[in-house]
């Protein structure tokens, strides 16, 4: 049976992260834990970071892997972290939300376009970051469209 | 001035169909040499191998025309609804369709870009990916089901029209006459209908009486397509130049004139140096009284001299040779003036890209792509400095110009995508009517006028799509740039 591109299992709250390799590392093994892809993903994540770094603006960071890691996705999945205490990522910028993607297919483009609409709003940021429950994400993402 | 805006126009039209021609030559020569060697006249018949024949000229080099064609009018969707509506085609004829596919693969690209034109904006977000597929495939199946109705007709028409013309130049006498339709015929895949139902039925009675015909001759004779091969060979350039000599052992060598036709087809004015070159070649044999006591099949000149009686070997070979320099002879000519012309039209595209800053579909093939891609920079080549101004080498087009903007970066999977909803989101706000895509950068559509980058990817997406604008963004989720750009088109 095909798995739900972003499940409540896949979300983490207040997750007390320090770095950016720690960061990047929780976000892809939200992915290898639910079965999205192997380990090797998770390398892979760190190769596309050296390449162009996945911080978006807006305290959100989209670690992903790189374009020849579609091979290690076995189903496109989505994890979302939160830190609200914020993590240097590189450049001078702070990320607090990390957005893990795996994607096979367009299965998540869909969601994801739906998580960018979110996110471009400041206020709803603050929403994400004061989450109390994994559902309140879940409603937050998938009310737009 | 309006001269040269007709010939640009011609030119750019010449380009379209050697665009849809040119990329599959492969596939052609693949199924000439199959031919060649495997049929049960081959050099080495094989009915197992002979088996790919049939399938690869009626689906195969059609289907690739189609799609091609389409994909020239609108990228790899037209290219879809091309092939799609190419098969309409060929189902409803009962001959090879490369004409009918390179009508209906534009059309149906044309098609849906009209239709996503209408739509396209107005789809809500999250519906996308069920709005492309299902409008793709109504569109695909209606033209495809249109075509299989109008095809059978108008190709019977045209056969019968070429039938009767034939038939009254054979009664009249005027053989070398013939050659006018015939030729053309030949390209088009009517040729059949003229063989059996007029020239071997006549044939066939003057051999009765005489021996011999020279009606066995007219279609057969591989000389006017070696012609053509061998003017490519010498003055054509880039893959037809490099394709044609092989090509040329597969028509005259092997009998497979089918093999030829594309070069044709993707000139048509080269029909004139067939045509003149079957004309001489006609006339030749008739000087020479020369004739075939039977159809030689496939017609290679090994065929039709096992074939030539006791004393006709000057007249059959001199009517060939003189066939195959005549034809080579005018389609110099015609290689050689166009490419003069090319090269100008080459030159004057370059300057008005400069101008305008915008790539039109025909400089896609006159101009070379550019060799060299910057792949995988690594953190070392990675400038660390906070350089938020976009760095724009490339043109900024005007508002008029711009038809597609594509959010780019490595996979396609993640940024790009972001950035893309947001921009169409925002476009949408102000009723700006231009659609936005995400693609990963290998992938970047040749006719994207804007491309959106991160900085750190701009440089490798400018060397893929050096033609196109090129915006360099930090922030995808809150990029000044954004509402720049939304202003920009707004003020239109």
């Amino acid at each position: 049976m095909a798995k739900d591109v972003l499940s409540k299992d896949n979300i983490k709250l207040n997750v007390p992260l320090t770095g950016k390799e720690e960061a990047i590392r929780f976000t892809g093994e939200i992915l290898v834990n639910g079965g999205y892809v192997d380990a090797g993903y998770i390398d892979k994540m760190f190769e596309r970071e050296e390449m162009a770094s996945t911080y978006m603006g807006n305290f959100l960071a989209i670690p992903h892997g790189t374009e020849d890691a579609k091979k290690n996705v076995f189903e496109t999945g989505i994890s979302v972290v939160t830190v609200p205490e914020g993590i240097d990522f590189g450049g001078g910028n702070l990320a607090k939300i990390f957005i893990g993607i795996a994607g096979k297919g367009n299965e998540h483009l869909e969601i994801l376009s739906n998580i960018a609409i979110v996110c471009s709003e400041e206020e709803n940021i603050e929403k994400i970051l004061n989450a109390r429950s994994e559902e309140e994400i879940l409603d937050l993402f998938s009310e737009v469209g | 001035m309006a001269d040269a805006s007709v010939r640009a126009r011609i030119q750019r039209f010449g380009s379209y169909l050697s665009g849809m021609i040119m990329p599959n030559i492969g596939a052609f020569i693949a199924w000439g040499l199959i031919t060649a060697l495997f049929i049960p006249d081959g050099w080495f018949p094989n009915e197992t191998l002979g088996s790919l024949v049939g399938p690869m000229i009626t689906y195969l080099l059609p289907l690739l025309i189609g799609f091609t064609g389409g994909r020239l009018v609108y990228d790899f969707r037209g290219g879809v609804l091309g092939a799609i509506a190419t098969m309409g085609v060929i189902v409803g004829a009962e001959i090879p369709m490369f004409l009918g596919a390179m009508i209906m693969g534009p059309l149906a690209g044309f098609a849906m870009k009209v239709i996503d034109g209408w739509f396209q904006h107005r789809i809500r977000v999250g519906f996308e990916m069920l709005y492309n597929n299902f409008s793709a495939g109504i569109l695909g199946a209606f033209l495809a089901g249109i075509a299989v109705f109008f095809v059978g007709p108008i190709v019977n028409a045209l056969t019968n029209t070429l039938a009767d013309g034939v038939e009254v130049i054979v009664n009249l006498g005027l053989l070398p006459l013939a050659s006018i339709l015939i030729e053309p015929a030949k390209i088009l895949f009517l040729n059949n209908a003229i063989n059996h139902g007029i020239l071997s039925p006549l044939g066939v009675e003057q051999a009765a009486d005489a021996g011999k015909s020279i009606l066995f001759l007219l279609e057969t004779n591989p000389g006017p397509g070696l012609g053509v091969l061998l003017a490519f060979s010498v003055f054509g350039k880039g893959v037809s130049k490099a394709s044609a000599p092989g090509a040329a052992i597969i028509q005259f060598l092997g009998g497979i004139h089918e093999i030829y036709f594309p070069y044709v087809l993707m000139k048509p004015i080269l029909l004139l140096a067939v045509i003149a070159g079957g004309m001489s070649g006609v006339f030749t044999f008739t000087v020479f009284n020369a004739g075939l006591p039977a159809t030689p099949s496939p017609g290679s000149i090994f065929a039709l001299l096992a074939l030539t009686p006791q004393g006709n070997y000057l007249g059959v070979i001199s009517g060939v040779v003189v066939a195959a320099l005549v034809s080579f002879l005018v389609a110099s000519v015609v290689l050689k003036t166009s490419k003069a012309e090319e090269e100008d039209l080459a030159a004057a595209a370059g300057r008005m890209e400069e101008m305008k800053g915008k790539k039109s579909d025909a400089t896609g093939y006159l101009t070379p792509k550019p060799a060299k891609e910057v792949v995988g920079m690594t953190s070392g080549d990675r400038v660390e400095e906070d350089n938020t101004q976009p760095v724009n080498a490339a043109p900024v087009k005007n508002a008029t110009d711009i038809h597609k903007v594509v959010f780019a970066c490595d996979a396609g999977m993640g940024s790009s995508a972001m950035g893309a909803s947001l921009l169409r989101n925002k476009f949408k706000k102000e009723n700006i009517d231009i659609p936005v895509s995400n693609t990963a950068i290998n992938q970047l559509p040749e006719d994207a006028d804007i491309v959106v980058t991160h900085k750190d990817l701009t440089d490798r997406a400018k060397a893929k799509l050096p033609n196109a604008e090129h915006i360099s963004v930090e922030n995808f989720m809150n990029s000044p740039e954004y509402d720049k750009l939304a202003r920009r088109l707004k003020n239109e």
